[in-house]
């Protein structure tokens, strides 16, 4: 339970320290937003990496108001951020290297942008694809796997070489050799499982009482209300309105609004109430 | 008695009295808060007067009331000096603008130099008569309406005059829920008076809370970005009358000025206090955002020709912008 404590408030520290840039939205062509993650099959404390990748067709230098979700499941190694710009536009690609610490499935929110589209001038938020992955085994797991993996290896090589040696004079001659087949890169991005509300909800819990900040209240927000299907631009007048929340979760976003608009002497007060909040949602029947 | 009190008594009290006009109230009290002015436009019966002579009641405030025509004078309404004939010297008679809570009844009726007369009293907090110059008292709040409806002999307001309330509000027909509440309350008896509930000094309390209620940084870009979206509309459609989309960078003349952006900022923090907060929400700046800037934009003619409402096309604006 500590490490994975510590774990989300690594990754909370990391990934919520973004700046809320949330009005100064750039015009942008998205033409592909994507999430990716280099093995689909991580192994438990065995590094790997997710991918966020988004191209435009404007040149650009920098991306704001792009968010990766909130993980409280793995630990943040590394954040490597790099654009790149030419006369069919730009890609941005953010690589962040993680850690898993326990076997099982962890579903990866989708990644996301805020931005004006070029195309109709309208402020949008686009979402990318979400990933779900399987972490398996201790660390002790791989060379186990190696080990019997080679010694059907060294069986097949052996059965290969006996055939060949006790083999019939080829009335045919052999096939041209085939080029090597191409091997198609990896899926790596594989379809979304839904998470449940309850488990969203502990996720913004760990953040948020891990990380008592501003902007994490900020982002736990923007995650709850993504969760509620918010759409763009709507203010909490027009959440209640439109989702009509129970007690709880009503209460819940009251309380992260006061978390993210009030002074800062306020603040931790405001923060601790919204932990509160959250305790109480995630302990009420679904 | 009033050391307690909150803002939101005072409009539990006004709405005892008026129904169905939950606007104007609000507009009324964000005005005695953010000591500003507002601007009503309405049909004439929709309880305008009686708003205003409530709250002077319920704060047991002076209320004065100036209906204007075309006939009136400035002097009718600051005051002039007039000549002891006894005392053999000239005395001077302060006007109706004297008085915590005035009522500037359908204010485009009288010329330009009369409005000007009492909008520069409204800016300026105090008038000068002969050599002498009276401070306002403190509250002072002018609340002028405006009939849309009959337009013949009025003087338009210039804009650069309109800035200078706090806010416009479109004042329209009660619901029919609300009109069987008023045939219940008011058609038998007359109007009960309303009850003081609080009183100047806590005005002037809640002003300097008012003041000091927390607006954070990603607030403060939303109003500007409102603001700055009236002087370009650029990429905001709104449908004409026809159907067809219209660009509204090519309905706007020129947009709300930085006094518009200081107003959204003293009436999020005032609407903020009203409803019990110490910080402003986006909520806040949304909801008084149409009644910040409809006065303050320079629509040209095309407006009326494609048949397009101003608040549509303010609405739009608005939702251009994402809240924070």
């Amino acid at each position: 339970m500590a490490s994975r404590t510590a774990a989300a408030l690594a990754l909370g520290a990391a990934l919520l320290a973004r700046p809320a840039s949330a009005q100064a939205l750039a015009k942008l062509t998205v033409e592909s937003f994507t999430q990716s993650s280099d093995t689909t099959r991580p192994q438990s404390d065995v590094p790997f990496r997710l991918i966020v990748t988004l191209r435009v067709r404007e040149r650009i230098n920098r991306i704001a108001n792009l968010e990766l979700p909130i993980l409280a499941d793995l630990e943040l190694l590394g954040d490597e951020r790099e654009t790149v710009s030419g006369p069919r536009g730009s890609q941005y690609r953010e690589t962040v290297t993680v850690v898993a610490h326990h076997s099982g499935t962890i579903a990866i929110a989708p990644a996301t942008l805020q931005a004006i589209d070029a195309r109709d001038g309208r402020a949008k938020q686009w979402y990318s694809n979400g990933l779900t992955l399987i972490v398996s085994g201790g660390a002790s797991a791989p060379p186990v796997r190696l080990r019997t993996l080679a010694l059907w290896f060294a069986g097949l090589c052996l059965a290969l070489v006996l055939a060949w040696l006790f083999r019939r004079r080829p009335t045919l001659p052999l096939p041209a050799p085939q080029p090597a087949p191409t091997v198609a890169p990896a899926q790596l991005a594989v379809a979304p499982r839904a998470r449940s509300r309850r488990d969203q909800l502990q996720d913004a819990l760990t953040v948020l009482c891990a990380e008592q900040s501003r902007a994490a209240a900020v982002r736990v927000r923007a995650a709850v209300w993504r969760m509620l299907g918010a759409g763009d631009g709507e203010t909490l007048g027009d959440l209640l309105r439109h989702v009509s929340p129970n007690g709880t979760m009503r209460e819940l976003l009251i309380a992260l609004e006061r978390s993210a608009f009030t002074y800062d002497d306020d603040l931790s007060a405001a923060i601790d109430d919204a932990c509160s909040a959250l305790e109480r949602e995630i302990g009420s029947p679904a | 008695m009033s050391e307690t009190r909150r803002p939101d008594d005072l409009r539990a009290a006004l709405a005892q009295t008026i129904v169905g006009q939950e606007g104007v109230i609000e507009a009324l009290l964000l005005a005695l808060l953010c000591n500003g002015h507002v601007l009503l436009e309405g049909p004439p019966g929709l309880a305008k007067t009686l708003a205003c002579r409530s709250l002077a009641a319920a704060l047991e405030a002076e209320f004065k009331r100036i209906q204007f025509t075309p006939d009136l004078l400035p002097s009718d309404i600051v005051g002039t000096r007039i000549f002891d004939q006894r005392e053999a010297a000239f005395a001077t008679v302060l006007g109706p603008v004297f008085a915590n809570v005035v009522l500037a009844d359908e204010i485009n009726r009288a010329p330009a130099k009369v409005q000007s007369a009492l909008l520069e009293a409204m800016q300026e907090r105090q008038v000068t008569i002969g050599p002498q110059s009276f401070a306002l008292p403190d509250p002072f709040v002018v609340m002028a309406t405006m009939n849309p409806l009959d337009s013949e002999g009025t003087y338009t307001l210039p804009i650069a005059q309109m800035d200078r309330f706090l806010m416009k509000v479109n004042v329209g027909y009660p619901s029919r829920s609300d009109e069987l509440e008023i045939l219940d309350r008011f058609a038998v008896a007359d109007t009960h008076p309303v009850r003081a509930v609080a009183s100047l000094h806590d005005v002037l309390a809640w002003r300097a809370e008012a003041h000091s209620v927390h607006i954070d940084e990603k607030l403060k870009r939303y109003i500007v970005d409102l603001v700055a979206i009236t002087r370009h509309g650029d990429r905001v459609r709104v449908p004409s009358e026809s159907g067809t989309p219209v660009l509204v960078s090519e309905l706007i003349d020129y947009g709300a000025s930085p006094r518009a952006t200081l107003a959204l900022a003293f009436l999020a923090r005032g609407r903020a206090l009203l409803n019990g907060r110490d910080f402003a929400l986006p909520d806040d700046v949304r909801a008084i955002a149409p009644h910040a800037l409809r006065h303050r934009i320079g629509f040209n003619y095309r407006l009326a020709t494609d048949g397009i409402s101003l608040d549509r096309v303010i609405a739009a604006m608005i939702a251009a912008i994402p809240a924070p």
